[in-house]
């Protein structure tokens, strides 16, 4: 494999990481939630899902194990947040760090043990091309899955009814509420959608980007994802971009790094959140464009009585 | 259980509330770990050490490990902790605890403290580093023999002096058997993000490297990618051939059961002096093992000729000529580096591709 080749095959993976945790927390944030565990939640799911693959040997159950102890560290959060009406802030930050150290508790018999990965998925006669096939073709087939998902959120958003109930909630639940949708069931199922979806970053992340355990491995994916967000202006298509570029970055620091590049890399390790905080204030100087993209209630909790 | 132990230390700290009761007789000894404890890597290195005592003196000594620690504040109560516990004979297992760490010691004239990798010292507190160069350098002629590309690959934590001495140790004793070859290195400036470390190994295989060198990972992040990818690969610390079966080159392995157990033995005869330890293979602290069977028996008697010119202290691994990355001349034919110099080592000799980070 050249150098370009594992470049962009390897972008489309680690950009798998970014995408799936951030489409996650895409539709929560859709649904006027903010929720800033992320990070935690992929730790948890990460440790659960690397435990139930090792043990069992089955990637598929430890997806499974893993989405659903994301939902379940969502669910706590959510609680808080949404029954409780506890800042969406503080909770999603406290949420996130008793998952960090939750994870560390659940991967302590396995610190340092590795996996077999399963391997990618030839796409027959395309993954045969010279170039291309390597890079789009002979993917895992969560890469695929995971770019598909995309797609899917992007249209319900924009097309289906489903899709409306959740952006009306997010823009103004009083009004999503005197419209008939129910909002903290609406809410409550954004946040568990973006727990299973965290729980498959982190699972993706423990079990086949890197198959093995190490408490930490997470290293700030999870912020990334909730950058990516902003950083997308709440657009499933820019979000998908936005994880790509996120991708090339992080890898092209190391393979410009292998070229001999004379630059520090330091600079080159602190390029994504460079790119992230400049794409940010970019973003931010259009206030109006800013209000358009951003659910206008994102971050305020909702009683469910009175108008604000 | 870390996050619980770290919990309770955090709550038993303040104000030192319960002392447990110290058996006279019985020496407590103390180790505080940076990672969490696995099977492989530095913390594990530490706990075989003291393992080594509790194995001479067995119910004479006492272990009590804490582990996972980060560096900083919390550290310097859990230190305060284990001093108020009755620990007299401490090791502190990462270079931020040194602070923290020599403030205890002067405040407790009587009981020992060991610290890894840092460079203050008092009466009873002693830095120890281990001088993973030579141990690299035995790796690096080994390499050199089973590269066909003449490229070898470091993927490397931080650039301080330690590390780099050891890829410059690797580079010298590679070019020793063949001039032509080069190394790659790539920063990926963390201790711990295993998926970077997997990715910058990925990446200088695509670039064309065919050895690997996992520069004080402490995961097997560098060592699976080798044997997936079919290049040899070597780690500091401790042995993981288990993840790599095939294609282990070997392991520069760091042994600290002598120099714990000498110094506990000083300690219980009260004649232990604090200095700056700085331990290699005539120590027998530095281990290399775990050799690849592909290494052919000519190479394995030159390395081992190599070995023994260095722990009687005829050759050293940074002996003139050493020309640096610029093509300099650092170091004439029949002058050796001094000490100092390869402890600040802020440069990369000739061989070396990827400029250091500055």
């Amino acid at each position: 494999m050249s150098t370009i080749e594992f470049f962009l095959a390897g972008t489309l993976s680690a950009a798998t990481i970014f995408l799936l945790a951030a489409l996650g927390e895409l539709v929560a944030e859709k649904s006027g939630v903010l929720n800033l565990g992320v990070e935690g939640m992929m730790a948890v799911s990460a440790a659960v899902g690397f435990v139930v693959t090792f043990e069992s040997g089955s990637h598929l159950l430890g997806f499974a194990v893993a989405g659903a102890a994301g939902v379940l560290v969502s669910l706590v959060f959510a609680v808080i947040s949404i029954s409780f009406l506890a800042n969406q802030v503080a909770s999603g930050l406290a949420v996130g760090i008793f998952g960090l150290g939750l994870s560390a508790l659940i991967g302590r018999d396995y610190e340092s043990r590795t996996i077999a990965a399963t391997e990618g998925i030839a796409i027959p006669f395309l993954s045969e091309l010279p170039l291309l096939g390597p890079i789009l073709f002979q993917q895992n087939i969560v890469v695929y899955l995971t770019f598909a998902l995309a797609l899917c959120i992007g249209l319900t958003f924009k097309y289906t009814r489903l899709g409306l109930a959740i952006r009306s909630t997010g823009e103004n639940p009083h009004a999503a509420q005197a419209l008939g949708f129910p909002v903290f069931l609406i809410r409550y199922c954004a946040v568990a959608f973006g727990g299973l979806l965290a729980g498959f970053a982190g699972a993706y992340a423990s079990t086949i980007y890197t198959p093995l355990w190490a408490d930490g491995m997470i290293a700030g994916r999870g912020w990334i994802a909730v950058a990516l967000v902003v950083f997308g202006t709440w657009k499933t298509g820019r979000i998908a971009f936005g994880a790509i570029l996120f991708g090339m970055v992080s890898l092209g620091e190391l393979i410009a790094q292998s070229m001999g590049a004379r630059i520090p890399s330091q600079l080159l390790s602190s390029l994504p959140y460079i790119v992230t905080i400049v794409v940010l204030a970019m973003i931010s100087t259009n206030t109006a464009r800013m209000r358009l993209h951003a659910p206008f209630s994102l971050g305020e909790t909702f009683d469910g009585v009175g108008p604000r | 259980m870390n996050v619980l132990s770290k919990t309770l230390a955090a709550v038993a700290v303040s104000g030192l509330l319960f002392h447990s009761t110290v058996n006279a007789d019985t020496l407590e000894i103390g180790l505080l770990t940076p990672s969490p404890i696995a099977d492989v890597g530095w913390s594990k290195a530490l706990v075989d050490g003291v393992d080594a005592v509790k194995a001479k003196y067995g119910d004479k000594v006492n272990i009590n490990i804490i582990e996972n620690i980060q560096e900083g504040p919390d550290a310097d109560r859990i230190m305060n902790k284990m001093v108020g516990d009755g620990n007299e004979f401490l090791v502190l297992g990462s270079f931020g605890f040194m602070n923290g760490g020599l403030k205890l010691a002067k405040r407790n004239a009587k009981r020992t403290f060991l610290h890894a990798s840092g460079y203050k010292t008092a009466k009873n507190f002693s830095p120890f580093t281990a001088k993973y160069y030579e141990g690299a350098y035995l790796m690096g002629m080994a390499a050199a023999e089973l590269t066909k590309t003449k490229k070898l690959g470091v993927v490397s934590a931080f650039a301080i002096p330690e590390l780099i001495s050891t890829i410059n140790g690797f580079t010298l004793g590679a070019r020793s058997i063949d001039p032509e070859i080069t190394v790659d290195v790539i920063w990926i400036n963390s201790w711990f993000d295993p998926a970077k470390a997997q990715d910058s190994a990925k990446a200088l295989l695509a670039g064309g490297a065919d050895i690997l060198f996992s520069n004080a990972q402490d995961t097997p992040s560098v060592v699976t990618v080798g044997e997936e990818g079919g290049a040899y690969v070597f780690n500091l610390n401790g042995s993981m051939k288990e993840y790599a079966p095939t294609k282990y080159l070997g392991v520069v392995k760091t042994d600290w059961a002598p120099f714990f157990v000498a110094s506990v033995d000083a300690h219980l005869a009260g004649n232990f002096e604090g200095k700056n330890e700085w331990l290699g293979m005539q120590d027998d602290v530095v281990v290399v093992d775990d050799w690849n069977a592909d290494i052919s028996a000519e190479m394995m008697a030159k390395i081992e000729a190599k070995r023994a010119e260095i722990v009687s202290a005829a050759v050293h691994v940074y002996d003139g000529p050493l020309i640096n990355q610029e093509g300099k001349e650092v170091i004439p034919a029949g002058e050796r580096l001094e000490d100092g110099a390869i402890l600040g080592m802020d440069w990369h000799v000739e061989g070396v591709n990827s400029p250091l980070p500055k």
